[in-house]
């Protein structure tokens, strides 16, 4: 029997909601794959087909928000008008928005990657795809609509905003002023240094100086180190003529 | 872990903000004392000046990293604290601009916060992009079940920080007040400050003018409370232009005349009818509509006073108008907590010195049955220095000041400022039967009988 597509993902959908449900209520410890199949109507070897284990459980929730922050970037009436700076905001607060109601469970999430280093930081990378090619699609649109100018290591600089991301769910976690107002401050802040570093060419103008001083120091310094060991050569003999003398 | 500790959120971080602004006023200080050994008289006055400039700047660019709510703090203080530098109280209005843009990222969370949907859902049409700032927020336009309306949102977090601006510019500003007490003044700005910033209080100021003023010429906004938070303030949409744009029109002598006597009336009237002012006349509140009618927005700003002030004040300027002995005028003022009691001998010269020239200044709009704001055109400037001496004379001398008799004054110098812009022309004797008429009591019936006119 064939399962389609989007039966799969309702299904998928189902399980991550039960353990959300679940880990909030008793922990990530506590509560067993077995028990979250129980909770969401499925049977064992469905749960353990789709998730292994409890870990992949956990990046599958990240994915699926992520996925949900595009569709609903998508269907906001006029996006594209957006400024860049605009349209990466609107993602950190959907993001941000989507994670507020399963709070408790984001922050356990959050403890075992910072706190006790159950997950290791490294392993979150794998989650971040879909935002990284987010981020990537508006950078790309930006530069082409000639809003910004192609900045230096661009290719890379989707993955900086994802740490950056990050960055920002560490301090919404931690914040406990009203409505996280703070975090909000903190975004708006934040993006302004952004938007001056992406629309400034202040990025071009830093690689243009680190280009510069590897190419006229570095690699001279390089070919110095590299030559025959001349000089250390000698030291060492006059050395060994010291000693044996 | 981790938090930004770099942005200045929290009291402590603030207070490290203007802590340096404090330290580098210090080392100015210093510079000038010894420069100032080695130059001749006149230079020394020059430097002594060029300093306060760079403190002032440095006191306001401190201000301006604590962004929000502090810009409005500072226009407060300029009004409260008269003894402060002159350089100072100009670099505090230079900062008269807005707080920071909300741009539609935020616009929206603070919708989908405030109201529950996203706006394009909760509206059937809604501008992300402000069509005008107002205090600590901006407005936008959005149709609502039929209807235009204007919906004003504010920078989010601008509450929260009051608390900690206020507590830093107290420390601040007790340097500069030399061993004044400054706490009433501090209270006053804190509580009209947390009156600003919460929009629901602002809604019910909007709700009462909207249902008890009404003048034939003056259109107050409908406010929509289901719509209505702390932080946004939803209230029908009124089509017009600003002051700046009315006089671009060049308009005639008698449009100008007519607008500006709506504004000196309805003064008058929301005074003595309902005890309470539109008291922040920026000329943005203010909208020139078609019709010749005058919208009047944001009632973030409202002066309530009590009846019993209400009638002394009444009194002694229909005294003054009249122009009564000192005597009498003293014991007015004595009523109005603007004297302490004394011998009258000493009292009538206190009056003589400190607070005549002041009224000297109200009663001369009065005097005739008309005044011109074309010929005295430098009459709010007059004023406000007038008030200007009289605090710090009397913030100098044992005597109290009466904070609320000083407010209105100011308030009212607000509007003939506007006047001065129009070259207008008003008519004082519609205001001056309402004062009268306020005195025999029978204020309630003249209005009606004055309205229908």
């Amino acid at each position: 029997m064939k399962i389609s597509q989007s039966a799969k993902a309702k299904t998928k959908a189902k399980i991550i909601q039960a353990s959300v449900d679940l880990i909030i209520q008793k922990g990530f410890k506590n509560a067993s794959l077995r028990e979250i199949a129980k909770e969401a109507g499925v049977s064992n070897p469905t749960i353990y087909n789709y998730f292994p284990n409890k870990e992949k459980l956990l990046y599958g929730y990240i994915e699926q928000q992520h996925i949900k922050s595009a569709l609903i970037l998508q269907e906001i009436e006029d996006f594209h008008t957006y400024t860049l700076r605009e349209q990466l905001q609107t993602l950190l607060e959907t993001q941000l928005e989507l994670y507020l109601e399963d709070r408790e469970f984001v922050v356990q999430i959050a403890d075992m990657v910072f706190h006790s280093s159950t997950l290791k930081i490294d392993t979150l990378y794998k989650t971040k795809e879909k935002f990284v090619e987010i981020v990537d699609e508006m950078l790309s649109v930006a530069i082409e609509a000639d809003e910004i100018k192609e900045p230096p290591f661009r290719e890379y600089l989707p993955l900086f905003f994802w740490d950056y991301y990050i960055a920002v769910v560490a301090y919404w976690i931690e914040d406990e002023s009203e409505s996280f107002e703070n975090t909000t401050q903190f975004i708006d802040h934040s993006m302004g240094v952004i938007e001056a570093l992406l629309y400034s060419s202040v990025l071009n103008r830093a690689s243009d100086l680190g280009m510069f001083l590897l190419k006229t120091h570095l690699l001279s310094a390089l070919e110095r180190y590299s030559a025959p060991k001349k000089g250390f050569e000698g030291i060492k003999r006059k050395l060994e003529g010291l000693v044996h003398v | 872990m981790y938090k930004d500790e770099s942005i200045p959120i929290s009291q402590l971080a603030r207070g490290k903000v203007l802590g340096k602004a404090i330290l580098k006023i210090g080392a100015n200080h210093a510079k000038t004392s010894v420069q100032k050994v080695f130059v001749s008289k006149q230079k020394k006055e020059e430097l002594k000046l060029s300093t306060e400039y760079k403190n002032a700047k440095l006191l306001m660019d401190s201000l301006g990293e604590l962004k929000g709510i502090s810009i409005k703090v500072a226009q407060q203080i300029a009004l409260a604290m008269p003894f402060l530098p002159p350089a100072y109280l100009e670099e505090m209005n230079k900062s008269f601009q807005s707080v920071p843009p909300i741009n539609r990222a935020l616009v929206r969370k603070v919708i989908k916060q405030e109201l529950g949907e996203y706006p394009q859902k909760y509206f059937e049409s809604f501008e992300l992009l402000p069509f005008g700032s107002a205090s600590l927020g901006q407005v936008h336009y959005a149709l609502y079940k039929q209807k235009k309306l204007a919906i004003k949102i504010q920078y989010p977090g601008v509450a929260k920080s009051i608390k900690s601006d206020l507590g830093i510019l107290k420390f601040a500003l007790t340097r500069f007040a030399k061993g004044r007490n400054i706490d009433h003044i501090m209270n006053e700005i804190s509580q009209r400050l947390y009156e600003e910033v919460d929009y629901l209080y602002e809604a019910s100021n909007l709700d009462y003018f909207y249902k008890n003023f009404q003048h034939p010429d003056i259109i107050i906004p409908e406010v929509f409370f289901d719509i209505s938070t702390q932080r946004v303030l939803a209230s029908s949409f009124i089509e017009g232009i600003n002051l700046e744009q009315f006089l671009a029109t060049k308009p005639s002598q008698l449009k100008r005349n007519h607008y500006a006597q709506i504004l000196f009336d309805s003064f008058f009237i929301t005074l003595y009818q309902l005890q309470r002012v539109h008291a922040d006349p920026n000329p943005g509140n203010f909208i020139f509509m078609a019709d010749d009618k005058l919208g009047m927005i944001d009632f973030g700003c409202v002066k309530k006073v009590e009846r019993a002030f209400l009638e002394s004040y009444n009194t002694l300027h229909l005294s003054l108008i009249d122009g009564v002995d000192d005597a009498t005028i003293v014991e007015q003022y004595l009523a109005l907590d603007m004297i302490d009691r004394a011998s009258m001998q000493e009292m009538i010269e206190f009056y003589k010195e400190v607070i005549k020239p002041l009224d000297r200044i109200y009663i001369e709009i009065f005097l005739e049955d008309s005044y011109c704001f074309q010929e005295h055109n430098d009459f709010s400037k007059r004023g406000f220095e007038t008030i200007v001496e009289v605090q710090k004379k009397q913030l100098d001398s044992v005597h109290k000041l009466n904070e609320e008799y000083i407010f209105l004054d100011r308030t009212l110098l607000g509007y003939y400022a506007l006047f001065e812009k129009m070259e207008a022309k008003i008519e004082t004797k519609f205001a001056k039967s309402i004062m009268r008429g306020f005195a025999s009591k029978e204020s309630l019936f003249l209005f009606k009988d004055m309205m229908q006119k």
